[in-house]
């Protein structure tokens, strides 16, 4: 059964077109690496998934419903963008208490997702103090509060040392194991052919294909990486 | 909605920006206070005696730096959620952006009334403590004085979520906050000194004479005794403030609020 349903959705800024009749779906309980080169679409087309950018054209539902109809959204979607900027002021527990409210999750809560990230130690520190992987660790934090069942999460291996991604990947298997259902884009193939069941690949704002991983690995013998290399610079070739 | 105001509140107390900016209403409103007291009955100053009624009008009605404050805590409230891509985790837990619009105006309205109320005691503390020097009785009875204060209250509140408003509209914190210290400092004065018909329409004009400040006699306004007209009722200049916040608010609902999250 797809959990997030994309359907014709198109974005234009201007004249330049984002994203361009882009349809695909997610099975619930799977984990599905949302991948492409830079400026592809990826953010863009999740910021729509979110409610948070209109779209020019076409739909996406969570559940059947936009996100924007969801009744207690972040209870059902847990989000991390690129920017899901904390005050730099305000210390990581404050965040989270804030976030908690709003979001309705139970106060407790914070304290486990702060243990959950490993942030404890740092919890009445300034979010502007953090660096680049604490900020990403306190974004899945957010992203958790609500323990939802279902997980968007964008670059969420960004800025995060070696042993940083091997905590994000122990973490994402563990959260998938109990029938979560996970998209997370990334650009680190190596990452992401050891963590999820299928691949959505974006390139210049279309959808250039959608698989299981082991269907597209075991059709060419080829590593992910070769794949996707190859699929993105042929488009690039076609225009 | 109650939840939401929670959030909001909640925001705000964590940030040092709010404690900041009414440190700086209560600095300026002794200040002022202060420069009121010692030009009053001073010969050639205009000002009458602090021992008499006007005299200490003048000293006790400094308070429009606390409303005014209140306003820039309003576009901060509102701007810095953009400024700092905060906007999508709050529009992530609540996606309809014009609930998140008047929880925040509500929110900012209860800071603002505290900033109304500390900078009348300081204004009202002030003046009595120095007219209480001069010996005599007090020229205002405490019925004139707390209505003042609450007037100030009431001003800080409306002037606090008009901010709100003005910052959904302009998201641009440093264009808003300028906006608002021009509009106060600069077109107010200008306007209300040229045209004295309209000056008790002026929003702030309008919200510093719910606190009793003599219109033209607030500390930034333009000089104290330009003939025109009373100020406005208090009812009507509170309905005034309320229904240009709301204006505003409806105005960025339509047009900024909308815009993508990028």
């Amino acid at each position: 059964m797809a959990t997030i349903e994309i359907e014709g959705l198109t974005k234009r800024f201007g004249s330049v077109v984002a994203v361009d009749h882009v349809s695909f779906s997610v099975d619930q309980g799977t984990v599905t690496g949302f991948l492409g080169p830079n400026g592809a679409g990826k953010t863009t087309t999740l910021r729509m998934l979110l409610g948070l950018v209109s779209p020019s054209a076409g739909t996406a539902t969570i559940n059947g419903y936009p996100y924007r109809e969801l009744a207690g959204p972040r209870r059902v979607v847990g989000a991390m963008l690129e920017s899901s900027g904390a005050y730099p002021g305000r210390t990581a527990r404050n965040h989270l208490r804030i976030e908690a409210l709003a979001a309705g999750a139970p106060r407790p809560r914070v304290d486990e997702v702060l243990d959950l990230v490993d942030l404890t130690a740092a919890a009445d520190r300034r979010v502007g103090q953090f660096s680049l992987g604490m900020r990403q660790r306190l974004g899945l934090a957010t992203a958790l509060l609500c323990d939802p069942e279902i997980l968007i999460l964008d670059e969420p291996a960004n800025g995060l040392d070696p042993e940083g991604v091997h905590w994000l990947r122990r973490l994402l298997r563990g959260l998938a194991a109990d029938g979560r259902t996970i998209l997370v884009s990334s650009h680190i193939l190596a990452e992401v052919a050891q963590t999820v069941d299928a691949v959505v690949i974006l390139d210049h704002g279309r959808l250039v294909t959608q698989a299981p991983l082991a269907e597209l690995t075991a059709a060419g013998g080829a590593s992910l990486e070769e794949i996707f290399l190859n699929l993105t610079s042929d488009q690039g070739a076609l225009r | 909605m109650t939840r939401l105001i929670r959030t909001e509140l909640l925001k705000l107390s964590t940030i040092r920006m709010t404690w900041g900016l009414l440190a700086v209403a209560a600095a300026l409103s002794a200040l002022f206070a202060s420069l009121e007291a010692s030009r009053a009955g001073n010969g050639n100053s205009g000002v009458p005696p602090i021992t008499t009624a006007t005299g200490l009008l003048t000293v006790t009605t400094v308070t429009g730096f606390g409303m005014l404050l209140a306003a820039v805590l309003g576009v901060i409230s509102a701007t810095g959620e953009f400024r700092h891509g905060s906007a999508t985790l709050t529009y992530l837990a609540t996606p309809s952006r014009v609930r998140v619009l008047w929880a925040k105006a509500a929110a900012v309205a209860c800071f603002g009334a505290g900033f109304g109320l500390v900078a009348a005691l300081v204004s009202a503390g002030i003046g009595v403590g120095v007219a209480a020097g001069h010996g005599g009785p007090l020229a205002l009875g405490t019925g004139t004085l707390i209505g003042h204060a609450a007037g100030a209250v009431l001003g800080g509140a409306l002037l606090g979520a008009l901010g709100v408003a003005v910052g959904s509209l302009i998201r641009s914190q440093l264009a808003a906050i300028i906006g608002v210290f021009v509009w106060a400092v600069v077109v107010e004065s200008l306007i209300g000194g040229l045209f004295t018909a309209v000056r008790p329409y002026l929003p702030y004009t309008a919200a510093t004479s719910l606190a009793g400040t003599q219109l033209g006699g607030a500390a930034f306004a333009a000089a104290h005794d330009v003939a025109g007209r009373g100020p406005l009722p208090f009812a009507a200049a509170a309905a005034l403030i309320a229904g240009i916040t709301a204006a505003v608010a409806l105005i960025a609902a339509r047009t900024s609020v909308r815009r993508d999250i990028t």
